[in-house]
């Protein structure tokens, strides 16, 4: 009994629980309860009794089943994504893609209004919002500049606000933000919008890389020259000191030589020195011995030749004056006796003129015939002349010098002798110039000898080459040849 | 609402729709806002009493 009573109780209990658990409704913190149905006259600030329903946030309600119905309405934050082909203020094409976050307001009319809209579209909540946002995007992007939207933010949702805020009022919405996500630009403002900027700060990037480039440059080449400079410092000096080093090598290694050189020098001059003693005291001694005895005896001489000379001068010309009376006298003497000779002779040669004249005549005519057969004979025996010698030019013409040398080698005692004759009218012979004297005038006349000799040779082949050369001729002009020495003995007489 | 002391979160100008931000039911909620002078500006930052409501989500709003 006792256990069916408790049965019952908690029966009951659990039936209550139930009962109560079917009633009362909790609204999330996120969602508004919109009951509808039994009217509930309860008329508190915090509840909106309108259009006959009841809106409840964040707290719990008892709603009685069948006579009441609860919906729930999020009241989370929603986006709509939009994507729009629009044009600026300047008129600049843009395809604009943006996100519009609302959510429905949180006072009970805005939840009313949204409530009445959308409460069983709150799905297609967002394709809604959508539609009307783009029309909206559209005229806020129309009063922009390309500048603004990028850069003014603030004027952007100022924007959104004026052009939207009503009627998202109306849906009972509240636009929380408005993002432009991306903005494509098809005709690249954008992009050469910043081109000016890019192209100095690019350029004033090359200017700074380049003159800090230039400085470094500079730099290193000071640096260079600074190490060219030390560089040329020390090889000047490395060259001094290997010059100086070099010359005192030099030096060291002449010594040797040098002093041996001097030395010899010293004896090549005390050598030089006593040849030259030498020399002087043989030039004294010659001086002595050759030239004082020598001068001696040609002033000996010379004083002997002019008292000889003197001597013979006296007496020729008292001969010459002998001469000359005795050709006087004989000179009257011939030409008495001529002038008597040439009378007698004159007379004689008339007479006998007279006689040849007769004889001649007769003579003559006899002379003519036996002429004219004399004269055929002679030319018969010259053509045979002729032809001989003729004949014998040819063979001097071509050996000629032996012919020349044959006929002076017949005739050379004679041309000797004729060329020595001049010494034989001489008694003495006075030679001032010694031995060598004797030998000039013995060479004087044999050249004299010679001349005639090559005189003669000429003499011989000229005459061999124009006229017939007979043995008789060839000596007689040999004979003339000689006679200028004759001449020259007579002078030296 | 009226009385309430709210912050110009977006400035208030003539032709231009502001935004104040004011704590209501527990938290802050933005409204837009119109100055009760007309010809004034009230920049953001600014401390303002709303003087009128209209519902659901506008004020009149006049500096602090």
């Amino acid at each position: 009994m006792e256990l069916f009573i408790i049965g019952v109780v908690v029966g009951v209990i659990v039936f209550a629980f139930l009962l109560f658990k079917l009633m009362w409704r909790v609204a999330e913190p996120n969602e508004a309860l919109i009951i509808s149905g039994l009217r509930d006259h309860s008329d508190s600030g915090d509840t909106a009794e309108s259009l006959g329903f009841k809106i409840v946030t964040g707290k719990g309600t008892f709603v009685i089943p069948g006579i009441q119905t609860v919906r729930r309405l999020s009241l989370d934050l929603r986006e709509a994504e939009l994507a729009i082909e629009c044009v600026t203020k300047q008129g600049i094409p843009l395809g604009v893609r943006g996100v519009v976050i609302f959510k429905i307001g949180d006072d009970y009319a805005s939840i009313a209004n949204a409530a009445r809209r959308f409460l069983d579209q709150q799905q297609q909540m967002d394709a809604r919002v959508h539609n009307v946002f783009a029309g909206h995007l559209r005229a806020i992007v129309g009063q922009l500049t390309v500048e603004e939207m990028i850069r003014d933010r603030e004027k952007l949702t100022q924007l959104t606000r004026a052009s939207s805020g009503m009627e998202m009022e109306k849906l009972g919405l509240n636009v929380d933000s408005l993002q432009v996500q991306e903005i494509d630009d098809p005709t690249g403002y954008i992009t050469n919008l910043g081109r000016p900027h890019a192209a100095a700060v690019a350029s004033q990037a090359r200017i700074a890389q380049a003159s800090a480039d230039r400085e470094a440059t500079e730099r290193e080449q000071e640096a260079e020259a600074l190490k060219a400079e030390a560089r040329r410092h020390s090889q000047i000096k490395q060259s001094g000191y290997q010059a100086e080093i070099d010359e005192a090598a030099a030096r060291a290694k002449q010594a040797g030589p040098l002093s041996d050189a001097t030395a010899h020098q010293e004896v090549v001059v005390q050598e030089t020195r006593v040849a030259e003693l030498e020399a002087q005291r043989e030039e004294q001694r010659l001086q002595a011995t050759v030239r004082k005895p020598a001068d001696a005896k040609a002033y000996e001489q010379v004083t002997l030749a002019k008292a000889e000379r003197d001597s013979r001068i006296a007496q020729a010309e008292g001969q010459k004056q002998v001469v000359t009376l005795d050709a006087a006298a004989q000179a009257e003497r011939v030409k008495v006796a001529a002038a008597a000779d040439a009378e007698h002779v004159r007379l004689e040669a008339s007479a006998r003129a007279e006689s040849v004249t007769a004889i001649g005549a007769a003579e003559a005519s006899a002379t003519r015939a036996k002429g004219l057969a004399v004269a055929d004979a002679r030319r018969a025996s010259g053509l045979a002349e002729a032809e001989s010698i003729r004949a014998r030019a040819e063979a001097l013409a071509e050996n000629q010098d032996a012919v020349i040398g044959q006929q002076l080698a017949e005739n050379w005692p004679a041309i000797v002798e004729a060329a020595a004759k001049p010494f034989g009218n001489v008694d003495q012979m006075i030679l001032l110039n010694g031995a060598q004297g004797i030998s000039d005038v013995l060479a004087q006349a044999l050249s004299q000898g010679a001349t005639g000799l090559a005189l003669a040779r000429n003499l011989l082949s000229g005459a061999s080459k124009s006229s017939e050369p007979t043995g008789h001729d060839s000596n007689g002009k040999v004979t003339n040849a000689i006679a200028p020495s004759d001449a020259a003995k007579q002078g030296k007489a | 609402m009226l009385g309430k002391v709210g912050r110009v979160t977006a400035a208030v100008a003539p032709g231009h729709v502001g935004e104040v931000m004011v704590a209501v039911r527990g938290g802050t909620e933005a409204f837009n806002a119109y100055a009760n002078d007309a010809s004034l500006t009230i920049p953001s930052g600014t401390r303002v009493v709303i003087v009128e409501y209209y519902p659901p989500r506008t004020v009149v709003v006049s500096p602090a």
